[in-house]
């Protein structure tokens, strides 16, 4: 079904260069959408589809760049409008108009109020906090941690970082992989059953942007715990304070650092 | 505005405050008395909208109000001072033009403070009377630099023309005007430091030291991004009303000199937006030292999502100035030579639109999260600081280089060594731009702290260098250069001033966004951990509803500068008919 918009983008190509030959601002216009569309859609052959929130506001940002692109100069202008004119005005146009403004428009207004207002069993888009904010200070198994500047105690011990690290190691495969998957991309045993899907440590935005205090927080309290002002938030991550002492959670937190090759994000 | 007796001007200006402010205590006090008491823990409820609406909308407005006296004096002075000093007289009128402007804005302006000044002790009578103990002698300070700013800004205006010979003294009261707006804005910034970022007080709001409380992690970044923005935003309404000029302007003579207006106006809010993100990064800065909690709730948590927003508008903003300067290459006897590299010019931008806007994390349905996972392998990269630094910097550059083009698009260097300075230039933009792009690329290989702390400010120094290199280079070649003809001034196009107003629009929309933002940092709490928020509206809007109020108050606030531009227009026409006479 992808494949489809190979041929869409090819189209757009088709109708943009016999406009541009045919010196038609307005069809090179209507050309290039088609092309756009295309090329957003098609791109799910090489990579992972984009969601549609993007695809909307690629297109946004394309219809109005390119519409002042065809408006700079006069000459340009005035002939990408003539096309449009002649339908609404021109006598011998009127076929076009009837066509056109007068059932081709409508039709498709109606056809949008239907795709957006039609029965679906699809649980609605959610705009979830990825980020949310720390508190200043948990509960960790009736102590309280301060979260706000905490930093991974085991960093000083340099000369022990080899054991810590082949703990986090044994600890992570007996609690973290089966979610965050063997190689750290967040596509564990069981990925397939959450969403949204458990995160992955590698590239350089995820983890990399977080400060190491954050990722003890959500280790430690899972999906509970979250400030007022983060809910709702949904998540599938367990509550590891019941399961992990805090060693063993700094450990982890080393090994998943260490092993995806990034460092946490500091202030200073 | 008729010019009148500068006695006369200044007192009606001064009469017209203390009507507006004797009338706001007057209502504060019956109302006081006629509406029934506050609720236990002090609130009194708006019918309809509710009181945090409410006072959110009339706030806004009178900041938005605000912003323009404070930020087109700056700007009104500064070509003052330059048609003085180069006897230029069309910057003298541009400079009076704008005068007239904000004299006028001020009377809304004290009608919105009035308005507020009533809705908060009436709405959030508790809220205030901390505020009071704190802060209160700042309030009583307030005023009196208010009537010291209205009486110098009446005067500065009636005595325009009487003053034309004592020049020098007249663009020192031009100072004088913006070292009172200074000052009320220093002070305005302090109840809002207060709020978000307190100090100075105890856990349960005792007052320790005043001087703390003004004095807050907030204070000074906010001031210095609310005084660029001033003049940013003030230009953008300059720049707006120059459009609405334009587009019903009558004779030849009018639309070229609106035209000019527009140009000179929306270059100067663009020049000076160029050093916001700056300042906003020192206040974001600030924030984060404050309280970690509400720097990631405002950059990465809730708010995350209308930092996108921004970024759209942002890149709007930069289509819409790059629009206008090449339809003004339309005016410039030369300016089609420049055509050719129009298109090359929009790529740039476009493909720098399209890293600025794509977001980190997206709105997924559960297909869709099942196939893609929590980030986007592609659009999870371009959605990071290190592409949307590099991509926005590049677009600020061709942005720049379109203005070049607009500058020299009329000249021809006569310099013997114009063909290796094109070459030069060439060489500069090229390096510059490979340099911000390598290292762009490369900040993905660091720790964030030093993409954030090194990496990232080198790339806006290169770019800062590199058009300040541009800059004097084209002043070089082009000296003396060879005119093939002066600009066409008025003969632009009806669209491209719609580009100026909607670059004005949008900057007061993302003011409404920016400002609301910064507010709802503040989560449950009207001062940050010390005084809490008890009332029903204690919970922070989905962004829907905020877009809309934004929505509303922007559409509002230019109801409201329509009458201000119809004022000017009707009281010049009655002052035509008064000289024909």
């Amino acid at each position: 079904m992808t494949e489809i918009y190979i041929g869409v983008f090819l189209l757009g190509i088709l109708i943009s260069l016999l406009a541009w030959y045919k010196r038609s601002p307005f069809f090179n216009f209507i050309g290039i959408q088609i092309a756009v569309y295309g090329f957003l859609k098609g791109l799910a052959l090489f990579i992972p589809p984009l969601p549609s929130q993007v695809v909307v506001m690629y297109m946004a940002m394309s219809v109005f760049a390119f519409f002042i692109y065809f408006s700079i100069r006069e000459e340009t202008f005035r002939a990408f409008l003539a096309p449009i004119k002649s339908v609404l005005a021109d006598r011998d146009k009127v076929l076009y108009r009837v066509v056109i403004v007068f059932i081709g428009l409508p039709l498709l207004a109606a056809y949008i109020t239907y795709a957006k207002v039609r029965p679906s069993f699809e649980p609605p888009v959610s705009a979830r906090i990825v980020h949310p904010e720390p508190p200043t200070e948990i509960d960790f198994r009736g102590k309280k941690i301060q979260i706000l500047g905490l930093e991974n105690p085991l960093r000083k011990d340099t000369d022990r970082m080899k054991d810590y690290l082949e703990e986090g190691k044994k600890i992570y495969y007996q609690n973290c992989f089966f979610c965050h998957g063997d190689d750290l991309d967040g596509k564990g045993h069981f990925a397939e059953a959450f969403n949204p899907p458990p995160l992955p440590f590698r590239g350089t935005d995820t983890i990399a942007q977080l400060p190491e205090s954050f990722v003890f927080w959500r280790i430690a309290k899972g999906w509970t715990g979250l400030p007022p002002g983060s809910r709702p938030w949904d998540s599938a991550m367990p509550a590891f304070e019941d399961i992990l002492t805090e060693d063993e959670i700094w450990k982890v937190i080393l090994f998943i650092y260490e092993a995806s090759g990034n460092k946490p994000r500091t202030w200073e | 505005m008729a010019e009148k007796d500068i006695k006369k001007g200044v007192l009606k200006g001064l009469l017209k405050l203390t009507l507006i402010l004797g009338a706001g205590f007057l209502l504060l006090g019956i109302l006081g008395r006629i509406l029934p008491s506050p609720t236990e823990d002090g609130y009194r409820f708006f019918p309809v909208i509710g009181s945090r609406v409410w006072v959110w909308i009339v706030a806004q407005l009178h900041l938005n109000f605000a912003a323009f006296v404070l930020g087109v004096p700056i700007f009104a002075v500064t070509m003052e001072f330059l048609g003085w000093r180069r006897k230029d007289e069309r910057l003298d009128r541009i400079a009076y033009d704008f005068t007239k402007l904000f004299t006028l804005a001020y009377t809304l302006t004290a009608v919105m403070g009035a308005v507020l000044m009533v809705s908060l002790p009436i709405l959030y009578p508790k809220f205030i009377q901390h505020l009071m103990k704190v802060l209160g002698p700042t309030w009583w300070a307030y005023i009196l630099f208010m009537y010291g700013e209205v009486f110098v800004c009446y005067y500065y205006f009636y005595s325009w023309h009487r003053m034309k010979d004592r020049k020098g003294l007249h663009v020192l009261l031009g100072v004088l005007l913006n070292v009172m707006g200074t000052i009320l804005l220093l002070i305005t910034s302090s109840w809002v430091g207060y709020m978000t970022t307190p100090a100075g007080v105890t856990e349960t709001g005792e007052l320790v030291n005043r001087w703390q409380a003004i004095k807050t992690y907030m204070w000074i970044p906010l001031s210095l991004h609310r005084l660029v923005a001033n003049v940013v935003f003030g230009a953008g309404i300059a720049a707006a009303y120059a459009a609405f000029r334009f587009i019903t302007a009558t004779t030849p003579e009018e639309k070229a000199y609106y035209d000019w207006m527009g140009y000179t106006s929306a270059m100067i809010a663009i020049g000076f937006s160029l050093i916001l993100p700056g300042i906003g990064y020192l206040l974001g800065v600030e924030i984060y030292a404050f309280n970690e909690q509400m720097g990631i709730q405002l950059m990465g948590g809730f708010y995350a999502w209308l930092w996108v927003m921004q970024a759209i508008l942002i890149g709007a903003i930069l289509f819409f100035i790059n629009y206008y300067l090449w339809i003004s290459l339309n005016k410039m006897p030369g300016g089609e030579r420049y055509f050719r590299y129009v298109k090359f010019l929009f790529i740039v931008v476009l493909l720098g639109y399209a890293i600025w806007l794509t977001p980190h994390s997206v709105a997924l349905s559960l297909e869709e999260a099942r196939r893609i996972g929590s980030y986007h392998p592609v659009l999870g990269k371009l959605g990071v600081m290190a592409s949307k630094n590099t991509a926005v910097i590049i677009s600020y550059m061709a942005t720049f280089i379109s203005f070049a083009i607009f500058r020299m698009s009329n000249k021809e260097p006569t310099v013997s060594w114009a063909s290796m300075g094109k070459w030069l230039r060439v060489l500069i933009i090229v390096a510059s731009t490979g340099v911000v792009l390598f290292l762009g690329v490369y900040s993905y290989m660091v720790p964030s702290v030093t993409r954030v702390k090194v990496l990232s400010p080198i790339q806006f120094g290169v770019f800062l260098l590199s058009i300040l290199a541009l800059y004097i280079l084209d002043s070089r070649m082009f000296k003396g250069a060879r005119v093939i003809g002066e600009p066409r001034w008025g003969q632009m196009p009806e669209r491209s001033q719609y580009a100026l107003i909607g670059i004005t629009v949008t900057f007061t929309w993302l003011m409404g966004m920016m400002g609301y933002m910064r507010s709802g940092g503040r989560q449950y709490w009207h001062v940050y951990g010390i005084l809490k928020d008890t009332s029903p509206d204690a919970y922070l809007p989905a962004h829907g509803v905020a877009s809309v109020i934004v929505t509303l108050v922007t559409l509002l606030f230019f109801l409201m500068v329509a009458f201000v531009f119809w004022s000017v227009m009707k009281l010049e026409m009655i002052a035509e008919q008064r000289r024909a006479k």
